[in-house]
């Protein structure tokens, strides 16, 4: 990590320097995140799904929509060497569509949080740090999006949009930022109270003294000292986002192109009956992942908390 | 009292207008409906499109069917359905739907308090245990498994493996499947596996809240003060700390409740549930924009009033607020 953002104001540079030779807080926080297993086993879980994502085409057997010998014969098998976790209704390799989805929902995951944080982060620190009534219109905003039926508006805007535009321009990359920019509210009010906390430190005030100007503060000052929270808030985020995709796409409102665990779960659920491991493995697979996020989630916050030091 | 509620209802307008704003925009952002309606079939004549766009009140301009929207749903009336049951009224299905909708979610709401606040009491008492080791580990993973695939394991395992209970709908189709003749034991006997996965989908993260809760305030000088004065360990956790760690779970619960009816398709789908949610889903796949409206608003008044319901019932729990 950049360790120079942590540093004091050019005027204090050699203490600075001294001080970062000891121990960082980047160092006092790795030490704490090595120490706690559930973290690590997160971390190793989002670490396994990443590399099946990324190695994709030679780890799945069989390309994505390959339908290997497509006659019924080979439709809904059950699990066996040939076909490690069975086929599916038209003789997909449910092995390789869960290592095709990996990829998915790596994307929409980060791709979400990525949006959703931008705006959670822009919104809390104006609203923090401005007050007054940016701080109210903007909360008023932020409130309309912590009232509203999330995941019903979701839908519908989808369902609107792929109505528009039937050719299909990019689905999984609308469903990740309908997604984004829904699910700000609550990390964007998060953010704003612990940058007024922030706000009322003694380097704060130090800082306007020396004529430093607002820009300068909340993104020299105030940024990094919310940076620990948003690194926390951003990794439950991803775990929220992919656990929405799923759920979007069993409901049918996702790319019906794609291949992600939400839709192949949404297919297994027509015939649960005859074929169960078209929806258990991947289903174990959203929840290992989201697991791994939440572990990892839980395990920086408490290593990044700066109120809990040894 | 009665002044504190009339003023928080007055500070809820601007956020229900605002949220009407984003229901009505997400309904036209696509142009026009009956354009969307059409789309599917192309042998529609323009002189019936005319027809069509003057019998929903189409031809006006944006601003006005807004405006007319609202003066409607203030006399208490959504409009009519596009594509459901022949333009039947929105208010009477969602009137037909709503009472299943809150039959499963509010069952399944007071059963997971009523496990899950023992529960985490017990875990917080016992920290480190084996308990509380275990009962961690399970409401972790229950807040990382999404809500249908619980279902559609519990309906693989109870539904098909064993057989015990049915895997859909609320009611048997033929009255003579009624387990005793009885209508009421029928429904009872639909609920267990909705009711049962649904439950422990929202224990998990309420079994969470309690403990931690719990071991916060059990540190507090209070309950030190508490002990010291020589009171039982009962008395000490369950008249003292109890209230004081239950502040953030009716927090939690009150905006979860918003988000619990708003999550409402996920289980009616698993579950063939004929609720508002299933409902909502079959409205947004034919785009019938009444209805989508119709059940957003709804969904949006009930989870004020749930927010509402929680700010007061945050005063009588915590007389550090007073309500004026």
């Amino acid at each position: 990590m950049n360790r120079k953002r942590f540093t004091k104001p050019e005027s204090q540079n050699q203490t600075g320097k001294n001080r970062s030779k000891g121990v960082s807080q980047w160092n006092i926080a790795w030490r704490r995140f090595k120490k706690n297993k559930a973290a690590l086993v997160g971390a190793f879980i989002i670490g396994f799904v990443v590399f099946l994502g990324t190695f994709d085409a030679l780890i799945a057997p069989y390309p994505p929509n390959d339908t290997p010998g497509f006659d019924f014969q080979e439709a809904r098998v059950p699990p066996s060497l040939k076909y490690l976790f069975g086929t599916d209704y038209i003789g997909h390799d449910v092995f390789s569509q869960v290592v095709y989805g990996a990829r998915s929902a790596l994307y929409v995951g980060f791709g979400a949080a990525a949006i959703a944080m931008s705006l959670a982060i822009l919104v809390g620190l104006i609203s923090g740090y401005y007050g007054g009534i940016v701080d109210n219109i903007l909360m008023r905003i932020t409130e309309i999006f912590l009232v509203i039926p999330f995941l019903l508006i979701l839908l519908v805007f989808l369902k609107v949009i792929t109505a528009v535009a039937p050719s299909g321009v990019g689905g999984l990359s609308i469903v990740t930022i309908m997604i984004g920019v829904f699910s700000w509210a609550s990390n964007a009010r998060i953010i704003r109270g612990e940058v007024l906390r922030v706000k009322e430190s003694e380097f704060i005030e130090a800082s306007k003294s020396l004529g430093a100007s607002n820009r300068r503060i909340i993104f020299k000052h105030v940024f990094p000292n919310v940076l620990h929270l948003i690194i926390v808030l951003t990794t439950l985020m991803i775990a929220t986002a992919i656990l929405v995709e799923a759920a979007v796409s069993f409901l049918g409102f996702g790319d019906p192109n794609a291949i992600t665990w939400g839709q192949q779960l949404q297919k297994a659920n027509e015939a649960v009956k005859e074929a169960w491991w078209e929806g258990v493995f991947p289903g174990l697979f959203i929840t290992l992942l989201v697991l791994g996020f939440n572990l990892l989630g839980n395990g920086l916050r408490d290593a990044l908390d700066p109120r809990l030091r040894e | 009292m009665v002044r504190y509620i009339i003023r928080r209802l007055i500070y809820l307008i601007p956020l229900f207008f605002g949220i009407l704003v984003i229901v009505f925009a997400a309904t036209r952002i696509a142009g026009d409906p009956v354009q969307l309606m059409i789309g599917q079939n192309p042998r529609i004549t323009a002189e019936a499109k005319q027809h069509l766009t003057e019998y929903y009140g189409l031809d006006k301009p944006l601003y006005y069917q807004f405006f007319l929207f609202i003066m409607q749903l203030f006399q208490g009336n959504l409009g009519n359905s596009y594509a459901i049951r022949g333009g039947i009224a929105v208010t009477t299905l969602i009137g037909d739907y709503a009472l299943l909708t809150f039959q499963l979610q509010l069952l399944a709401l007071f059963l997971s308090l009523l496990i899950a606040i023992p529960v985490g009491i017990i875990s917080a008492k016992k920290r480190y245990s084996k308990l509380d080791v275990s009962v961690t580990t399970t409401s972790l993973l229950g807040t990382c498994i999404p809500v249908f695939y619980m279902g559609i394991i519990a309906i693989i395992i109870f539904a098909y493996f064993l057989g015990c209970f049915p895997a859909g709908g609320a009611n048997s189709i033929l009255p003579e499947r009624y387990p005793f003749g009885s209508y009421e034991l029928d429904r009872l006997w639909h609920m267990v596996l909705p009711t049962s996965v649904l439950t422990f989908a929202i224990l998990a993260p309420v079994v969470l809240l309690v403990r931690s809760s719990m071991l916060e305030v059990l540190r507090q000088d209070y309950i030190l003060a508490a002990r010291a004065s020589g009171l039982s360990e009962r008395s000490v956790v369950y008249k003292h700390a109890l209230k004081n760690a239950l502040m953030p779970v009716v927090t939690y619960v009150g905006l979860y409740f918003g988000g619990m009816l708003a999550g409402a398709p996920i289980t009616e789908k698993v579950f063939n549930w004929p609720g508002v949610g299933r409902l909502f889903v079959e409205a947004t796949t034919k785009l019938d924009f009444p209805v989508i409206m119709g059940v957003t608003v709804f969904i949006t008044i009930m989870t004020l009033i749930a927010n509402l319901v929680t700010d007061v019932t945050y005063g009588y729990i915590d007389p550090r607020i007073r309500l004026e």
